[in-house]
């Protein structure tokens, strides 16, 4: 039997100078494996995939309901959210999903030396523009994410393994829109 | 063995993918149940039947119309043509035929309703074969929502106490756009008040053919 | 072998347990997105430079794993594939709205899972991102009147590519098999093209 060590020691990123103190990445077939479990975790418990952008959508509406209950309750989209009021909105199982997320990767990362206070950007762009983009890129995704009814992990992952026709097309259109922006934006990453 | 030298020669990635077609190759013969399966317990059934489990009432369904519960889904079986005429607000029209495609889960709470309530039997049956453990059907089907809900009648004889129920029952029925029939001995087949329309109902606001029903599980 | 899967439907444990495994399954979900390095924004963009195909691969090992693993518990009959909710298909919003997903994971470095990961990583661009989708989602839920007939356009409902292509779905396993490994092998060819590193499967 082959040891496995040569594959998890190899280092994973060359050139990423704010990680150079840090552990390297895990095999990606393998995060991907344990990824993979996890979502299969997800089907036999809860019946049911992972997500994100629904926590965000929960997190919006009581915010928002907190301040201008009229308007929620009135807007189609995000009253389903706040519901009959029997429950709190934020008492959703995508919240409490999400918050698991932040906790498993802060985990992670402290295992692996790799929590520090940064900004990821390419070498040629300031601060001001990378965190503009952020905030821009963040707004343009969720609403591709509303509309296409979930994001990477609710509709990429968990239809992608569950064989959802309308994930797959989803899924291509999502490297589809990448790959025909990256070329104009590559002064942020390069 | 030729096999296994092979074998240990393969990187870690190689034998990954190795795994994965074979589970992949083997997957070719599998036939995983997506409610295909049909398991009936036929005294199952009976109990629920006798015990009346298999039925919501018109009171109980307009309750929850009212109160906007969005934790069911109710299916009008009749034509397209009824259906647009006059719905219960909320309704998706699904006729018996096309019941069987139709994007229903097996665990959502369904509650079917025909004309009088023997198409919506016969569709709880097929639903119940296909595995739906949560369907219902309106109980007297269309008939006895007008009856009880749209139309509702007070006799002249009442007794206080049917008074005030029938207050609460004319409170309903305009909110559902129908008219309540106070003092009249006449029953509703002999005289047929005004359906109300499609768009009418004020619980409708919102809840047009397509009913935006968020799916909380989605991402 | 008795079917009992999806343990929450066949009412093993209530709403309240729910969020316990909800919290449960999110912490496995954060911390392989962050050992597969997905806090980094630049780690997860470099998919669209060519430079490392992670994203296509921890994507897609995901994939193979998760269907095989629904496939073969189907099979055997544990789990009741009919109880797992697959998001109805609409055609139209979907395909637009992976287009600017798309778009939005370049310019903002990442999507709304991985944000969190690089939030919990101190990534202050994360932050701001995380910022960006709120901003959206308001944006959206006022745009929702004028958005309401494309988010309701190409209405197929629950639909499997198996049921759309009208083929076994275990010949769709395997060819998603096929197709991932393939991918994989091709990522490794790329790569190595492109300067990093490349790891072949």
């Amino acid at each position: 039997m082959a040891t496995t060590t040569p594959d998890l020691a190899r280092p994973a990123e060359r050139d990423a100078v704010h990680v150079a103190a840090a552990q390297a990445y895990m095999n990606p077939y393998l995060a991907g494996i344990g990824l993979g479990l996890v979502l299969l975790a997800a089907f036999v418990t809860m019946g049911r995939g992972l997500g994100a952008s629904g926590a965000f959508s929960a997190l919006v509406a009581w915010a928002l309901h907190s301040v201008a209950p009229a308007y929620v309750a009135s807007n189609e989209f995000l009253s389903p959210y706040i519901g009959d009021g029997s429950t709190h909105p934020l008492k959703a199982w995508l919240v409490f999903e999400v918050m698991g997320v932040f906790a498993g990767a802060l985990l992670s990362g402290l295992l692996a030396g790799r929590v520090v206070r940064t900004i990821e950007k390419g070498p040629r762009v300031s601060n001001a523009v990378r965190l503009s983009l952020a905030f821009a890129g963040g707004m343009l995704m969720a609403i591709g994410a509303h509309l296409a009814r979930g994001c990477t992990s609710g509709q990429a992952l968990t239809g992608g393994a569950l064989l959802n026709a309308g994930s797959w097309a989803f899924m291509m259109c999502v490297f589809g829109g990448a790959y025909a922006v990256a070329w104009l934006l590559r002064g942020e990453w390069k | 063995m030729a096999m296994r030298w092979s074998w240990s020669r393969l990187s870690l990635n190689q034998k990954l993918a190795a795994g994965a077609l074979t589970l992949g190759l083997l997957a070719l013969f599998a036939r995983p149940n997506r409610g295909n399966v049909i398991t009936l317990d036929v005294k199952e059934l009976a109990t629920i039947i006798d015990k009346e489990g298999d039925h919501v009432t018109a009171g109980e369904l307009g309750g929850w119309i009212v109160a906007g519960h969005a934790d069911y889904r109710l299916i009008d079986l009749r034509s397209e043509k009824e259906y647009a005429e006059y719905h219960i607000p909320t309704a998706e029209n699904v006729t018996l035929t096309a019941l069987p495609d139709a994007p229903l889960l097996a665990n959502e709470k369904i509650v079917l309703y025909s004309e009088g309530g023997i198409h919506a039997s016969q569709a709880w049956m097929l639903l119940r074969a296909k595995g739906f453990k949560n369907a219902y059907t309106l109980k007297g089907g269309l008939d006895q929502w007008k009856e009880d809900i749209l139309f509702p009648t007070l006799a002249e004889n009442a007794t206080p106490q049917e008074r005030a129920r029938f207050e609460r029952a004319a409170a309903l029925a305009k909110f559902f756009g129908g008219s309540p029939q106070a003092g009249g001995t006449q029953t509703v087949a002999a005289k047929m008040p005004e359906m109300p329309k499609v768009e009418a109902p004020a619980a409708a606001a919102g809840a047009t053919s397509t009913p935006p029903k968020k799916k909380k599980e989605g991402c | 072998m008795e079917m009992s899967a999806p343990f929450f439907k066949y009412g093993l444990f209530g709403d309240e347990a729910s969020l316990l495994v909800a919290f449960a399954i999110g912490i496995g979900f954060g911390f392989f997105l962050e050992r597969a390095g997905f806090g980094s924004a630049r780690k997860l963009v470099a998919q669209f430079y060519l430079t490392d195909l992670a994203v296509f691969k921890v994507m897609f090992t995901a994939i193979v794993t998760a269907m095989l693993g629904v496939t073969y518990l189907a099979w055997m009959g544990v789990l009741d594939l009919s109880l797992v909710y697959l998001v109805p298909t609409y055609w139209v919003p979907q395909v637009v709205g992976g287009l600017l997903l798309g778009a939005g994971f370049v310019i903002g470095g990442y999507c709304p899972g991985t944000s969190m990961a690089a939030v919990a990583t101190g990534r202050i661009d994360g932050l701001v991102y995380a910022l960006g989708i709120g901003a959206g989602t308001l944006a959206f839920a006022g745009l929702f009147p004028v958005l309401r007939g494309l988010y309701l356009a190409g209405s197929a409902g629950a639909q499997t590519l198996p049921q759309l292509f009208h083929l076994p779905y275990g010949l769709v396993v395997f060819a998603v098999v096929l197709m991932a490994l393939a991918g994989f092998y091709g990522a490794g060819l790329v790569e190595a093209h492109f300067g990093a590193r490349g790891e072949r499967s």
